[in-house]
């Protein structure tokens, strides 16, 4: 739960730069809807890297797995899984 | 490289002023309850395909296929993915293939046999080296097959055939290359869904438009809704590409190279290399007029294709999304041409960025933008048009192809140092926020497009001899 806590920080922050301040569902689209752009997928996949150990060269990348919070958390949670 | 924003939707986050008086040419129709409730129903539906039409008989040759192909997606919604195979089959052999010059049918069923295989091997050994790297294998193992046939003996058969396999399998690289890329996902079509998306029949070009079988299942419309708001921005869009026509055909053309006797860049070009003289306002006048023409024919071309596309069902991005209001150069190149932007995001950008200089985050972000912007953008222009290594060989074509490479270290750097120095928009006086940023995007793409040329490849002197043109620097 935490971690959802987190990931939907940094989304709100990214978002609040845009000065959106849209409530958004944990199933909302992020990026298909265009309310996040590849340039803040770049600094989600960091933020992954670094907050939770994602490791994207061995999975590939594609927007669609961070395209919402959920996708986000279950990313990270098969990550922990495997651990 | 990301670059700054996804075009279509950029309205969605900031929206935009209104033009004076909030007057919009084409309303936001998709937006009034009325249409679009009637846009459900089976007259609303036909009226729209009859508006359609009519907008396609002006902006396309084959307008009677399409409009067919459309009509009959449209009444079978559920059977979409399966009818834009059968379709785009139906148009490759049926009319694209006839359009192009070569009519290479046979080759066409090899290609997909050979795309099929490696989707197949892709998707079994995601753990063998080619499983864990299709795409760069794909690349790879392309880039060998044409240096290789570059020395076959000319008198051979066997050239022969493999030039004619290779022209096909060029054509279709980089749409088996986003198959490959989906050859990982969980939820992967299957192969007979991903030819739907290789050369669909709505157009493209050799940049697949749009993207792959992923992003098509990310974007298709589920519910009548969906299909009814897709179906309006898409007859909205025919309309822009239509107005847009008319304008460059009847208004531009005319006027620029009519009635102000503005010389074609490219006369002024080849006039440049015989050394004749000319003034250098003339030169800048024209490089403009060549921008701006370009910049125009892409929109058309973009919203043409995108239009048949929503029409189709699937609300896709823009491609060309009002570049000459991007305040970066990184921007510019995100809304000039989304699509081939997209490609090499997805081909060279993401598996650089999330495999090497992971401890040094600018230095990450630098060698990505240059695997894309520069490798993979010369890669695609130099692999795309194969006629030249075919008649030169592939040491002398890539040795003439100097021009493009220069263009392309040029643009990733300038495109690299654009998004190192993205800070967030602050309100600033409309000279210094909005006009200067956006004069010094529109030039440095305008002047570095006298190297980027590749409809026909000059040499790197003669570009740098029209440079000096241009600040009157040329005897």
């Amino acid at each position: 739960m935490e971690r959802k806590i987190l990931i939907r920080e940094f989304i709100e922050g990214l978002l609040a730069r845009k000065e959106d301040t849209q409530p958004f569902s944990d199933e909302a689209s992020l990026f298909v809807s265009g309310r996040l752009q590849s340039v803040d997928a770049i600094e989600l996949a960091v933020f992954l890297e670094e907050a939770f150990a994602v490791d994207f060269a061995s999975t590939g990348f594609d927007q669609e797995m961070i395209d919402t919070v959920d996708a986000i958390s279950a990313l990270v949670e098969g990550r922990s899984t495997r651990e | 490289m990301p670059a700054a924003a996804d075009p279509a939707c950029k309205a969605r986050i900031s929206p935009r002023k209104p033009f004076p008086w909030g007057f919009r040419l084409i309303p936001p129709i998709e937006t009034f309850p009325p249409v679009l409730s009637f846009a459900q129903t089976i007259p609303g539906k036909l009226l729209l395909l009859a508006i359609f039409g009519k907008l396609l008989w002006y902006a396309h040759s084959e307008w009677r296929q399409l409009i067919i192909l459309l009509a009959i997606i449209t009444a079978l919604p559920q059977y979409r993915r399966i009818l834009l195979t059968f379709g785009t089959l139906l148009w490759a052999c049926g009319t694209w293939w006839q359009s192009t010059g070569h009519r290479l049918l046979l080759q066409f069923p090899i290609v997909l046999i050979v795309a099929a295989l490696l989707f197949w091997a892709a998707t079994r050994f995601r753990q063998s080296w080619f499983g864990r790297r299709p795409v760069a294998s794909l690349l790879s193992g392309f880039a060998l097959l044409v240096l290789l046939a570059s020395y076959l003996p000319t008198d051979r058969h066997l050239r022969t055939l493999s030039w004619d396999f290779l022209a096909v399998a060029g054509t279709y690289l980089w749409f088996v290359a986003y198959s490959l890329l989906d050859s990982g996902s969980k939820n992967r079509d299957p192969f007979a869904l991903q030819v739907g998306t290789y050369h669909p029949f709505w157009g493209s070009t050799n940049a697949p438009f749009v993207k792959g079988a992923a992003y098509l299942r990310r974007i298709e419309a589920h519910n009548p809704e969906q299909l009814a708001i897709a179906q309006l921005k898409g007859l909205k869009l025919l309309t822009w590409a239509v107005i847009l026509g008319f304008f460059l055909e009847k208004a531009f053309m005319p006027v620029v190279h009519g009635y102000l006797r503005i010389p074609l860049y490219s006369h002024l070009f080849e006039l440049s290399i015989q050394r004749a003289p000319f003034p250098w306002y003339i030169a800048w006048a024209s490089l403009i007029a060549n921008f701006l023409r370009s910049l125009l024919q892409i929109s058309i071309f973009g919203h043409g294709v995108v239009a048949c596309c929503r029409m189709a069902g699937f609300l896709a991005l823009r491609n060309t999304y009002r570049p000459l209001e991007s305040r970066s150069i990184a921007e510019f190149w995100n809304r000039y041409y989304y699509y081939f932007k997209e490609l090499l995001v997805d081909c060279f950008f993401y598996p650089t960025f999330f495999r090497y200089c992971k401890s040094h985050r600018r230095l990450r972000l630098f060698v990505a933008t240059f695997a894309a912007a520069c490798f993979g953008n010369a890669f695609y222009h130099f692999f795309r048009n194969l006629n030249y290594i075919k008649e030169l060989g592939f040491w002398k074509a890539l040795a003439g192809f100097d021009a493009y490479i220069f263009y392309s270290v040029v643009l990733a750097a300038g495109i690299a140092i654009s998004q190192l120095r993205q800070r967030p928009v602050k309100t600033t006086s409309w000279i210094r926020g909005r006009f200067v940023p956006t004069f010094c995007v529109i030039s440095f793409f305008c002047i570095l497009s006298v190297f980027g040329a590749t409809d026909k490849r000059y040499p790197i002197q003669a570009c740098f001899r029209f440079l000096a043109h241009l600040f009157n620097l040329a005897s």
